[in-house]
């Protein structure tokens, strides 16, 4: 490369060569030694969003394009359609002809992808990210089964109580001193008695309500136990998991009636138009509020989910990592993973900030002081926590996640007297599953 | 076999050309080798995964799991017993209302009665949308903010009434708006068949006096036979493979979990196992046997 290009300290030589050399300790990418060439590093680069949104479209083209403008190299994006879709059929894109970057989660999704070769071992691009991608973000993106990275961590946030503080105000309710649980039930009655929905819902999807449950468990029994659950290292019949869903159960006639009829997005909706009080979800969905109006976006705030057993307190919270991977059956891996590694760099989250991303992003160089009050408060939520999740679905096995837990908690949102049945074949299914490989 | 005709047929045989042979070794080799390895290979590939424990990436991965999915499926799995009630409740619709209200509009239709003509174009019209456009066009209408729910004056998200998450409502939901198209599709089959019923027949019939169900029972329906046959086994097939409808209504989510979209939803993606491959044996099994059943009649008939 003729023309080296400066930043943050590293050369950009520097940074392509650590992605070859990535690139090569990789097992099992048969199509990956192909065309793994040391002049491909700089060819051109294909990029997935996982988005289907304007909002999230317009920020990944400004990433390519910045990219662009930065390095010469070309870089494609296209959105990846429907974001279900897309996460459902990510093991079939991958063993295909993915593009060499793609927009993912951090977490078990990344991790099991990884351990079947499919993605690009991006340790050596963390390295050269130096001490702009904090400790906690490595750790977070570290697959357990042989301690090297796959994601470089670009955005995170976190799960709570989303509210308008128009709507609170006008109802007389301030959720920002939430101290107990009976002091959240006399919030969500407040604000059914003045004809809003109290707690909202929507669990189309299946994913939704995982949220609520996870900081339910969390709440009561503590982190480890969780993790411990979702790991099969505890037992859904315990009581103690019984009674998490006890506890979801007083929050079923606060709900709007319709949950099985509309999805996260119907939640979303419900705040955007202030028909509802509290809505538990991550704050990823911000941008849109951004979209429709400066005031809508200014009007939105976010609070802890309340304490319940002042052993845990409210020492734990959902906080996802999303990043960028980089596919091992791309047509240029390398590339994807120099691409992905400036994603995550400080120029990447200031393209992705100018074009209107709201996102905490995960690089210690971003200046937290030019955050917006309610990114600021996003962080405040996340900072009281000491122990930090990446949500359900990426805490746990794919194949008891989507399939098993999903459907049982729809079926105790509908029937929630039969909670023994459902824990009873929750770890059923739990037992028959083969050891993961 | 006598010997005659044994002879005949090897001279009627030694009788095709060169450019026969190849034009006929065309005609049938090109489908059957197609059809081989686009339907039976991976068919059977299917049965062998099923017996295996592997996630569909690396091959090098997979493990004999002998019986092991079909016994997580039968013990361990309480979406496959709602799949199987919700595949009965489907057939058991199909069966006793959405096939013979098909009949009976061909029946009407080609007896020319008043409107015959816009009756046929309005209940023709759901066949030529695919179940997943049909999906579509009800979940929009029944939806929150959709038109039936504005109709009903539940215009907002907030209160728009549980439809297709409604347990109490929901199968009959779904099985309406797939009878919307089966009717449809019945009665065209059954009118073509009803065109090629000699009307003499029903004539003499009404001269001899029997009354309008009479002469369908016993002269219009025998004639029909080759037809029911086909009308029997499409109702079968129709409720077992259904997939598209559900999976535009409800995603991958199995809110109305069925066995096509249980086949779907484990051997696919994310939480791919070959639980699905199992899934898939199952619904093979019990489609195979009607299709045995209509091949063997077809077959029957023809020769």
């Amino acid at each position: 490369m003729s023309n080296e290009v400066k930043e943050n300290g590293v050369s950009r030589r520097t940074v392509l060569k650590g992605a070859a050399l990535g690139g090569i300790g990789l097992v099992g990418g048969g199509t990956l030694l192909t065309s793994c060439g040391s002049d491909e590093a700089s060819g051109p680069v294909t990029f997935t969003a996982r988005t289907n949104d304007e909002t999230g479209l317009k920020i990944a083209q400004a990433l390519a394009d910045a990219y662009t403008a930065e390095t010469g190299i070309q870089v494609t994006m296209q959105g990846s359609g429907d974001t279900n879709a897309f996460q459902d059929g990510i093991s079939q894109y991958l063993q295909g002809t993915p593009d060499d970057a793609f927009q993912w989660m951090a977490g078990f999704r990344t991790n099991f992808r990884a351990d079947q070769g499919l993605l690009v071992d991006v340790s050596d691009n963390i390295k050269n990210l130096g001490d702009q991608m904090p400790a906690g973000f490595v750790s977070g993106a570290t697959n357990p089964s042989d301690g090297k990275q796959y994601i470089i961590p670009t955005t995170w946030y976190p799960w709570g109580l989303h509210y308008r503080k128009s709507t609170m105000s006008e109802l007389g309710l301030d959720p920002e001193n939430i101290a107990t649980w009976d002091d959240f039930m006399k919030l969500l009655e407040g604000t059914q008695k003045k004809g809003l929905i109290g707690y909202a819902m929507g669990d189309k999807g299946g994913w939704e309500a995982m949220g609520t449950f996870s900081i339910l468990n969390v709440r009561i029994n503590g982190y480890d136990y969780h993790i411990d659950l979702l790991n099969g290292r505890q037992k859904w019949t315990d009581q103690k998991t019984i009674d998490v869903f006890n506890q979801f159960a007083t929050l079923i006639p606060y709900m709007n009636k319709n949950f099985l009829d509309i999805s996260w997005d119907g939640m979303r909706d419900l705040l955007l138009q202030k028909k509802c009080g509290a809505m538990m979800m991550g704050s990823w969905w911000a941008n849109d509020f951004l979209a429709k109006s400066q005031e809508d976006y200014d009007d939105l705030w976010i609070v802890p989910f309340p304490e319940i057993n002042p052993e845990f307190a409210r020492d734990s919270i959902d906080a996802p990592v999303d990043g960028v991977c980089a596919a091992a059956n791309g047509s240029n891996p390398s590339g994807g993973a120099a691409f992905a590694e400036w994603c995550g760099s400080e120029a990447g989250m200031l393209a992705a900030q100018g074009a209107g991303d709201t996102s905490l992003y995960a690089n210690s160089r971003l200046d937290t002081s030019g955050y917006d009050a309610f990114n600021k408060q996003k962080l405040a939520v996340i900072g009281e926590a000491k122990n930090v999740m990446n949500f359900l679905d990426r805490d746990c096995r794919n194949d008891f996640a989507g399939t098993i837990v999903g459907p049982a908690i729809q079926n105790f949102l509908k029937n929630p007297k039969d909670v023994n049945g459902i824990v009873d074949s929750m770890q059923e299914a739990w037992d028959a599953l083969p050891e993961l490989s | 076999m006598t010997l005659t005709a044994a002879k005949s047929k090897s001279r009627r045989r030694r009788a095709f050309t060169k450019g026969d042979r190849f034009t006929l070794s065309m005609f049938i080799g090109v489908p059957a080798f197609l059809h081989i390895v686009w339907v039976w290979i991976p068919a059977l590939l299917t049965i062998a995964l099923s017996f295996t424990y592997w996630n569909g990436v690396q091959l090098s991965n997979i493990r004999w799991a002998g019986l092991a999915n079909y016994d997580t499926i039968f013990t361990a799995s309480p979406q496959f017993w709602s799949a199987m009630r919700n595949n009965t409740y489907w057939l058991l619709w199909f069966s006793l209302i959405a096939t013979p209200l098909g009949v009976l509009l061909a029946y009407q239709v080609d007896r020319r009665i008043r409107g015959h003509k816009i009756y046929e174009s309005v209940y023709y019209i759901p066949v030529v949308l695919s179940l997943a456009v049909i999906g579509i066009i009800w979940r929009f209408m029944l939806g929150p903010t959709g038109l039936v729910q504005v109709l009903l004056g539940y215009p907002g998200i907030e209160d728009a009434i549980p439809i297709f998450g409604n347990y109490d409502i929901n199968t009959y939901v779904i099985l309406s708006i797939a009878s919307w198209r089966h009717i449809g599709y019945i009665m065209l089959l059954y009118l073509a068949g009803l065109k090629s019923v000699d009307p003499s027949l029903r004539e003499a019939a009404a001269i001899d006096g029997a009354t309008e169900w009479q002469s369908f029972r016993k002269v219009v329906l025998p004639a029909m036979r080759p037809v029911n046959v086909i009308i029997i086994v499409i109702t079968v097939i129709e409720s077992l493979r259904a997939f598209d409808l559900i999976y535009i209504i409800y995603g991958t989510s199995t809110g109305w979990p069925i066995l096509g979209m249980l086949v779907f939803q484990n051997i696919y993606g994310q939480s791919a196992s070959m639980l699905g491959a199992a899934y898939a044996v199952i619904l093979l099994l019990l489609s195979i046997t009607p299709i045995v059943f209509y091949l063997r009649t077809v077959f029957r008939d023809d020769v």
